[in-house]
């Protein structure tokens, strides 16, 4: 039996171990990923070992901070594996602007979302502030994973322009890419300090044992 | 109220007043108009009279005017239309280098393993050939080419003396069906590295001068692109392909840092001593760093020069 789980737009089985999204283009799958029907409704499985965001649902964060009819800001949508399922989240009302600047993952991409009229993929840099502020509109929530080493600046200068007051971000953050040195710990905290500065912390989670020496922090706007 | 800020995105041209209410504006009807934009404001702004680009609240706001279904939809299919004439014009001839050192290297690969196989398949039939001629390629061609008999003469063994069995006509075929689908690799590889020879006469005819054509392909696919390695410390060009190792040497000092990556295969480094290849390495990725920059801008060719620098440096070396 699948059912509401306690976060909105998320389901699960009864023994808690799956959780799905509905698909919004039923009968295209996206990535290797499990299809369930129930009452002619469709689901499409939410992998953790292939998205931080579901591997965060799992280690039992409570509140992923998308809703329905929400407009998002997807930094480093890759090939649309997790994009997808913010797709399936924010529905038919609701719209994503997906961003990577690879030219190879944008390819997959676009077949991958291909029929999902309520995201854009846009070729371009989240590090390009005033080239995006000519492609997408102020935005309700803003979800970055892009492994660079300057990605807290870029997460930063995205939130500052493009998300509205009170609106959540979210931010994976893989240690090895800040810092190959240091010890992951130490870059969590560091960044943890820096988002601090301006921003309200709403949670922090690791991503064992789906990923190693991740986190994944969701923050406010003040 | 009049007219106070200009704003342009990919759907055209805005003008909002301090309420930021739309009073005039240029929808785009496709993205060659938007390449144009500044000759669009350039119109509207001889209409109103200075307006200001908007920053900080005021885009702010104007960017939440954009919020809205109707504009949502229609930005979604200038970005849709955009990015897929931006993957298109990504194609360049770095990716047609990198696709094909990758082939080249595959083919060595499936060569290497098959050319195992036949070996022992062959020697059933005429083991002497193979334990004679060591080299595969060599090995492969004279078996398509040459009967048993011939190639046991050729080496001076009596055909009664094999320890190979007389095999049907047909399990011959099949031995040799194999070899010859063999030698066609080794056909297709040699086009290839002539191919190579030319797309990089094209693209970095100064990197590949000085670090050969396997070399330089190696490089490229490894950093992803001309501008990457252009772009990059010659210091980090001479360790490329050793990551591990610098890794382990960043986590503990302790480990040494590598001295060398890809370009160790070089024959100038091949040939020297062992005591002088960290040097030569350090002098080979200066002139390498050099010419790429030179390829990148589309300078001169000047690869003959930054050869003979190199070759008189080194002799200093020794
Ligand atoms: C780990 S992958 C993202 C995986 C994806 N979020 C998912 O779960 O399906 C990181 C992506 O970030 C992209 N990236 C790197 N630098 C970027 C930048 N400056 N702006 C946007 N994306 C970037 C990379 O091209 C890559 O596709």
């Amino acid at each position: 039996m699948i059912a509401k789980s306690k976060i909105f737009e998320v389901y699960e089985d009864s023994n808690r171990r799956n959780i799905y999204t509905v698909n919004l283009v039923p009968g295209k799958k996206v990535y290797e990923e499990f299809i369930a029907k129930q009452n002619n409704i469709e689901y499409r499985e939410w992998d953790p070992h292939s998205s931080k965001l579901a591997a965060a649902i799992h280690n039992r964060c409570q509140n992923i901070f998308i809703r329905k009819n929400d407009v998002v800001l997807y930094l480093g949508s890759s090939t649309g594996t997790t994009c997808s399922h913010v797709s399936d989240i924010v529905g038919k009302e609701g719209f994503v602007f997906a961003v990577d600047p690879a030219s190879r993952v944008m390819r997959d991409l676009i077949f991958n979302l291909e029929g999902r009229k309520n995201v854009a993929p846009l070729l371009e840099s989240a590090n390009h502030i005033e080239k995006l502020a000519e492609r997408v509109s102020l935005v309700d929530v803003i979800y970055q994973d892009i492994a660079q080493k300057s990605q807290l600046d870029i997460f930063l200068k995205n939130i500052n322009v493009f998300l509205k007051k009170q609106g959540y971000a979210i931010l994976c953050v893989k240690a090895r890419s800040i810092d190959v040195t240091k010890k992951p710990k130490q870059i969590f905290n560091d960044i943890k300090f820096a988002l601090e500065k301006t921003l309200t912390i709403v949670d922090q989670r690791t991503l064992e044992p789906f990923q190693k020496d991740h986190m994944l922090f969701i923050v406010k706007k003040k | 109220m009049p007219a106070k800020f200009i704003f342009t995105n990919i759907l055209g041209v805005f003008v909002f007043n301090e309420n930021y209410k739309l009073v005039d504006g240029l929808l785009f009807k496709d993205l060659d108009q938007f390449d144009e934009k500044e000759k669009h404001e350039k119109q509207i702004e001889e209409k109103h009279g200075s307006l200001e680009k908007p920053s900080g609240d005021d885009l702010y706001k104007i960017l939440e005017f954009f919020k809205d279904k109707k504009y949502l939809s229609e930005l979604r299919k200038k970005n849709i239309a955009l990015t897929r004439v931006s993957v298109k014009d990504s194609v360049n001839n770095d990716l047609l280098i990198i696709q094909t050192i990758d082939a080249v290297e595959e083919l060595n690969r499936t060569i290497n393993l098959l050319t195992k196989r036949l070996r022992e398949w062959y020697s059933l039939y005429n083991p002497e050939v193979s334990n004679k001629v060591k080299d595969h390629e060599k090995f492969v061609s004279s078996i398509v080419q040459k009967k048993k008999d011939k190639l046991l003469e050729e080496l001076n063994i009596d055909k009664n003396d094999s320890l190979g069995a007389e095999l049907k006509e047909k399990d011959v075929a099949a031995i040799l069906l194999l070899a010859s689908q063999i030698n066609n690799h080794y056909k297709l590889r040699s086009h290839y590295e002539k191919y190579l020879q030319e797309l990089e006469k094209e693209t970095c005819p100064n990197l590949a001068s000085i670090l050969g054509v396997t070399i330089s392909a190696r490089l490229l696919d490894h950093s992803g692109s001309l501008k990457r390695l252009a772009e990059m410390p010659a210091s980090t060009l001479q360790i490329l392909g050793a990551e591990k190792a610098l890794f382990r040497h960043l986590k503990n000092k302790r480990n040494p840092p590598p001295k060398y990556g890809m370009i160790h295969e070089h024959p100038l480094i091949l040939n020297a001593p062992r005591k002088n290849h960290g040097r030569i390495a350090r002098a080979l990725a200066d002139k390498a760093s050099i010419a790429v920059r030179v390829d990148y801008f589309k300078g001169e060719f000047m690869g003959d020069k930054l050869r003979k620098d190199l070759e008189k440096k080194i002799k200093n070396l020794r």
